[in-house]
């Protein structure tokens, strides 16, 4: 069976599903909007705690008068300095680095450091240890994509910070200035802030408070890196379990339909059942379906196998009591007329009557090549003898012979093979153009016995059904009653000898070439 | 005295048919439409020939049960099948139960006759030692046409009728090939080319229970059989 012209789907149905997994990739996507969210949150956060720090230092220094009087020439300079540096040095922290800068943009003082205070390791998982491996693993490829922030290690002072920059100017204004400035080496942007210190009327100076974004900016990069390695095992293991589920149905469904491809041969016999699954869901229906309807295509084809013989059979009485009520006729004295009659009758019973054998011919055969002994044989030889036998059986028609030389064994029936080609060639006698040479030829291929015979004549029609009971489909000459057994015959004895028969149009289309394939015994 | 022939057929127009030609043929005839009567009927004394059908009635294999009776009662008593069923199956059914033929019901009345008669000669000069004159002998083969019974080696083969007229029809010429519808013409039946393989195989095989090394009947692919020639 030839199941190469069924197209196989273009999609299977576990690409199709490991496709729907891949839905799953939307979750990185809203996991990181909400990532971005998130991190501008704890930046404005961050903003806003500096603004307040600047500004309760500015309040701080608002409520010292003295340090309106702060000049670098001025004797208390120096104790009013002491006591600023004193003042931020209480307020800033690890991180966090103040500066005073006089409205002349000269320092007062400063505290703090802005390296230190990484942001904390975070041990939270949601997958445990798998996790963890799986963003150890990604972290190097990661690395190189979101430059991991190292905190700005060395004190770094950019000359438009103390010296002047628009949020200076804008603090000098008496208004809240903002900055971000990228971080020496290319580290997380320090943010810093400066609010005006009022004295009076006057704006005495300027605080600036600064800060690393370090901690915000490896928040988010653990959330992405922990977002990744979430994702990564949940779409593995979501598309791992569909996969399984679908590779179940695919299995099942591929199972369900080369046994439905099995089920009914070329010649719309059933040959085994699907069998029927006990699975509750669609795809057992499917099976069980399946199943009843190819039991109830076996019965109709039972029923209608076994009806040409019971029809023969039950003809088969009456037949007899016509018979031998003319064979009783014909003792009694008749008038001279009445036996025409009588032979009319007798040759329309002689009709009838072999029409009937012939009906039931089918299965009485293969009844009868079921039941045939094996033995071991050798096919050349039969094949010569019976193509000896050809040229008194039919003296019109020319044959031609090729022959392998040495033996062709084969298990089977001897009798049956002689029979089948006795079809074959009775076949190509009743199609040969006159004068042409038939070509009956046997031949080892590989493990096979291959016998042809050939004919000029007639081309066999597409669709062709030929080795059916009661299938004839050129146009034969009518002589005979002729119910189309004879290849049916030989596809019967063919697969008793666990071959095929098969049958082609010549390439040149002159003719008509019966094939039939037999393995071999392996001779040794 | 009128030789006695039990017909034994479920078909009251057949069986009067029957009943009726071998009447007229000079035959007694008893018929019984099913096996109840004819165990009844035959009860007290066997006739001399049972033409009996396989299905009789309602069942179907009433006659095979009915010829095993009249065998078990009789080694010699002719049993002719004539059935409507032709398949191999049944056939080699009830050949093996004892019957000494079997035909079909498509078999015309004079071939059906000519059976009869046979084996009635068959079973009548069985039981007288001489050999009639009526012999085909070929080499370690002798037909007699007369009992209808096939000796080789001297040692009697046990043949149904159509075999014996498959082997004579075979040995009348030695050598010369016969087709299966020749063979068939011969033996007066009309059955398929698979059948006439399967009887010429069990032929074969009766031969060779009386001599191993029988291989006379010769299978000439493509055209049909041939009795060999002595060598």
């Amino acid at each position: 069976m030839e199941s190469g012209n069924l197209k196989r789907p273009a999609l299977g149905l576990r690409a199709k599903l490991v496709l729907v997994a891949l839905l799953l990739l939307v979750m990185p996507w809203a996991g990181y909007s909400y990532i971005k969210a998130t991190e501008q949150l704890l930046r404005e956060q961050q903003e806003r705690q500096l603004t307040g720090a600047a500004r309760a230092i500015a309040a701080a220094l608002h409520d010292r008068p003295r340090l309106a009087t702060l000049r670098e020439d001025s004797p208390d300079g120096e104790a009013a300095r002491a006591e600023v540096r004193s003042l931020i040095t209480g307020i800033a922290r690890t991180g966090l680095r103040i500066w005073i800068i006089d409205n002349r943009l000269r320092l007062i003082a400063v505290a703090g450091d802005i390296s230190g205070g990484g942001p904390p390791a975070s041990g939270e998982t949601t997958f445990g240890i798998v996790e963890r491996g799986v963003r150890a693993a990604l972290r190097p490829l990661l690395a190189r994509w979101l430059d991991a922030p190292t905190l700005p290690a060395e004190e770094f002072i950019p000359d438009d910070v103390v010296f002047g920059g628009p949020e200076v100017e804008r603090a000098l204004d008496g208004a809240t200035g903002l900055k971000r400035r990228p971080g020496p080496g290319g580290s997380a942007p320090i943010v810093s802030v400066t609010y005006p210190v009022w004295i009076g009327e006057t704006i005495a100076a300027v605080t600036i408070v600064e800060e690393s974004t370090a901690a915000a900016v490896s928040f988010r990069h653990r959330a992405i890196e922990r977002l990744i390695a979430v994702t990564l095992i949940a779409f593995t293991v979501a598309a791992l379990v569909l996969l399984v589920f679908a590779s179940r149905i695919s299995t099942r469904l591929r199972r369900l339909r080369d046994e439905a491809e099995q089920a009914i041969d070329s010649r719309g016999h059933v040959r085994a059942l699907v069998t029927a699954e006990h699975a509750g869901d669609e795809i057992g229906d499917l099976s069980r379906s399946f199943s009843l309807a190819l039991a109830r295509i076996a019965d109709y084809n039972a029923y209608l196998e076994g009806l040409a013989r019971r029809l023969a059979h039950e003809l088969r009485t009456p037949i007899a009591v016509v018979r031998s009520s003319l064979d009783n006729l014909r003792l009694k004295t008749l008038p001279e007329d009445a036996a025409v009659y009588l032979e009319r009758a007798e040759g329309g019973l002689q009709r009838l009557d072999s029409a009937l054998t012939r009906m039931a011919e089918a299965s009485r055969l293969e009844q009868a090549v079921r039941g045939t002994e094996r033995e071991r044989f050798d096919a050349a030889a039969v094949v010569a003898g019976c193509v000896a036998g050809y040229a008194t059986a039919y003296p019109k028609s020319l044959f031609a012979t090729q022959l392998p030389p040495r033996a062709v064994m084969i298990s089977g029936a001897p009798d049956l093979y002689a029979q089948m080609l006795d079809k074959l060639a009775a076949n190509a006698v009743d199609f040969a153009e006159a004068g042409s040479v038939i070509e009956i030829g046997l031949k080892l291929q590989n493990t096979s016995a291959v016998l042809t015979v050939t004919n000029r004549g007639p081309r066999l029609p597409e669709q062709l059904r030929l080795f059916e009971s009661m299938q004839s489909v050129r146009a034969a000459p009518a002589q005979d009653i002729h119910l189309g057994l004879g290849l049916y015959i030989v596809r019967l004895i063919a697969e008793f000898h666990h071959g095929r028969a098969g049958a082609e149009n010549l390439t040149d289309g002159s003719g008509v070439r019966f094939s039939v394939v037999i393995p071999t015994l392996i001779v040794d | 005295m009128l030789q006695r022939i039990a017909i034994i057929e479920d078909d009251p127009a057949i069986g009067a048919n029957y009943a009726d030609a071998l009447t007229a043929h000079g035959y007694a005839v008893q018929l019984y439409p099913d096996r109840a009567k004819a165990m009844a009927g035959l009860e007290a004394q066997l006739p001399d020939l049972v033409l009996l059908d396989i299905g009789l009635g309602g069942d179907p294999d009433a006659g095979f049960a009915l010829c095993r009776d009249l065998r078990g009662r009789s080694a010699t008593l002719p049993i002719i099948f004539l059935t409507a069923r032709d398949s191999e199956f049944d056939m080699v059914s009830g050949l093996r139960l004892g019957a000494d033929d079997y035909v079909t019901k498509s078999v015309s009345l004079p071939h059906l006759l000519a059976r009869i008669a046979a084996l009635f000669r068959r079973a009548g000069v069985g039981s007288t030692a001489e050999t009639g004159e009526d012999t085909l002998n070929r080499g370690a083969l002798t037909i007699d046409l007369k009992r209808f019974t096939v000796r080789w080696n001297g040692r009697g083969v046990d043949l149904t009728l159509t075999e014996f007229w498959l082997v004579h029809a075979l040995a009348r010429h030695p050598g010369h090939v016969k087709n299966r519808e020749q063979l068939m013409a011969e033996a007066h039946i009309v059955v398929d080319d698979s059948t006439i393989t399967s009887h010429i195989k069990r032929m074969r095989r009766k031969f060779i229970a009386v001599d191993a090394a029988f291989d006379r009947i010769d299978t000439v692919y493509g055209m049909g059989y041939r009795w060999k020639a002595e060598t």
